[in-house]
């Protein structure tokens, strides 16, 4: 048991997916008008975490928004240890929430 | 008249913090089952003989059935990576911290102790990653989606939709 999960570590280092891989597979997918990946992973590329503005997400839900990221992400899932999709968000929501945030209520 | 009072011996344990599901398979042995191993799986000094088992060669039931009876039998079910007392991943803790909020029993298995149970999980729910919880038998979502629907109150409609039942 142990054993297989060195094995399993030492070939995620190796085949390490980059931030730059799991962006531009977001990006042809799901043509985002805002994306960021962050490699979480401290450099072994096995763990992200992205945030996501696509008009593609109109009238779903998060359950289904999720489901579409994970599926933009399935070849690179299988190197991907963890993914924490911090933000699913249509356009209209996330200029929502950047006036919000940049706007302190008073 | 048994069944009814299998039923009450079950909700007894349901009405603890945190309901473990046994890895046993029919129904009825779940029940029985449920009244030996809530206290067993964690004990470090139990030998692997007297552990629930997930051996079913030699039963029709497959590990889809077992999840979908997990998933019917808990109100909250989540599959994560240890258990809730000792979770074995930052998600599946965050997961749990979440739902624990809410002062509900929760189902729980750790996929971490069965890849084929793991797997079967993944393709009932179509979901590559854990901890994954269902509410009601419905599919929720991983960490973010609990977190988030906690932060917003849905996961608080969600809860009482079964409670007020």
């Amino acid at each position: 048991m142990q054993l297989v999960v060195v094995k399993k570590l030492q070939r995620e280092r190796i085949m390490g997916v980059t931030k730059e891989q799991v962006e531009s597979a977001l990006r042809s997918k799901l043509s985002p008008s805002h994306i960021e990946v962050i490699d979480t992973s401290g450099g072994c590329g096995a763990s992200f975490k992205v945030e996501v503005v696509s008009e593609q997400f109109e009238g779903k839900r998060l359950l289904e928004r999720h489901r579409m990221v994970n599926g933009a992400l399935v070849e690179e899932m299988k190197d991907i240890h963890a993914l924490s999709i911090t933000k699913a968000l249509t356009p209209d929501q996330w200029n929502k929430q950047q006036s919000q945030t940049s706007q302190p209520v008073a | 008249m048994a069944r009814v009072l299998s039923n009450m011996l079950f909700k007894g344990f349901r009405s603890m913090e945190y309901t473990r599901a046994t890895a046993s398979a029919s129904g009825s042995f779940l029940q029985h089952g449920m009244r030996f191993s809530t206290s067993v799986p964690n004990d470090p000094d139990t030998h692997d003989d007297f552990k629930p088992t997930n051996k079913l060669e030699s039963s029709e039931i497959t590990l889809k059935d077992i999840v979908e009876q997990d998933v019917k039998e808990n109100h909250v079910m989540i599959y994560m990576k240890g258990d809730p007392e000792q979770p074995r991943c930052g998600f599946s803790s965050l997961a749990v911290r979440v739902l624990s909020e809410y002062r509900v029993p929760i189902g729980s298995r750790n996929i971490l102790e069965d890849p084929e149970l793991k797997n079967a999980v993944k393709a009932f729910s179509m979901w590559p990653t854990f901890p994954q919880i269902f509410i009601n038998g419905e599919f929720i979502g991983g960490s973010d989606i609990i977190l988030n629907m906690h932060q917003n109150g849905e996961l608080k409609e969600k809860l009482k939709a079964k409670s007020s039942e």
